[in-house]
């Protein structure tokens, strides 16, 4: 096993639980835990070498988080 | 056979007990729509796994389907609690009024070094990073009649394929070039909905 791939599960395991059961229980907390196991993922991709995979869940990562903060922004706004 | 395969089963499985269980013992829809994000990463782990091209091949209609489903569920979040955009002063971050040209140059230069789907999205990120930190005032029909275009021209390059194999690197070119161009037009206009349009 390649220490790549070792390092991504580790990753992958913490940012589940850090995302699942975020300390401050906000919006942005967990958005921003999300990018835990995704670096995961990240690894476990580089340890597969799939660039391609790799580089478009990097671009389509970046417009998901438009998306949601979009959404979090206007439910703070009502709150 | 590598251990790793069944190893990073068993984690994955972990994972998605986990995840899962997040998920069923939560009760804000917008908390949920949030770990629906981290279920799809959890599924994209899965295909990873199977580390040949065939999992290249899987991951890429699983990120489409993926972001097209997140937007879709968050617009019907939106509409249903009657969420308006906020009316007050948008909350002012340095680097969004002082990035936005290079960081935007810099994205789409390399997403058209890379071409074809990868490089439309990454080309995208800088197109919509540019809009949603500069606003926007172009006229979409224009970018929605290149992206038709840039589709005809993708749908020609599999004829050349098909009639004349022996120019295939040209039929690559035109097909790489043409989806880059489709994917940007597309999810570019993603960086609009922040401020400034008629309808958000």
């Amino acid at each position: 096993m390649m220490p790549e791939f070792v390092l991504g599960c580790i990753i992958l395991i913490i940012g589940v639980i850090a995302a699942g059961f975020p300390r401050p229980m906000t919006y942005l907390g967990r958005l921003i835990s999300l990018e835990i196991p995704a670096f995961g993922l990240l690894l476990i991709m580089l340890a597969y070498d799939e660039m391609l995979a790799l580089l478009t869940f990097i671009g389509v990562t970046a417009i998901s988080t438009f998306v949601l903060v979009r959404a979090i922004e206007r439910k703070e706004a009502a709150e | 056979m590598d251990i790793a395969y069944p190893v990073g089963l068993v984690v994955v499985a972990a994972s998605i007990v986990i995840g899962f269980t997040a998920l069923v013992r939560e009760k804000d829809d917008l908390h949920r729509i949030l770990l629906t994000d981290l279920a799809e990463i959890l599924a994209l782990v899965l295909i990873a796994l199977v580390a040949t091209d065939l999992a290249e091949a899987l991951i890429l209609p699983g990120l489409v389907v993926g972001i097209s489903e997140l937007m879709a569920v968050s617009e019907v979040y939106i509409a249903k609690e009657g969420l308006r955009a906020p009316t007050g002063p948008l909350f002012r971050i340095e680097v969004m009024d002082s990035a936005p040209g290079i960081l935007a140059l810099i994205l789409v230069a390399y997403g058209i070094v890379l071409s074809g789907f990868t490089g439309g999205a990454i080309a995208a990120v800088g197109a919509v990073f540019y809009f949603m930190c500069r606003g926007h005032t172009e006229q979409f029909e224009l970018i929605e009649t290149v992206s038709g275009y840039a589709w005809a021209f993708w749908i020609g390059a599999f004829f050349i394929f098909m009639f004349l194999p022996a120019y295939w690197f040209f039929g690559v070119m035109i097909a790489g070039g043409a989806i880059l161009i489709k994917v940007m037009a597309k999810m570019s206009l993603v960086g609009t909905m922040r401020r400034g349009g008629p309808d958000v």
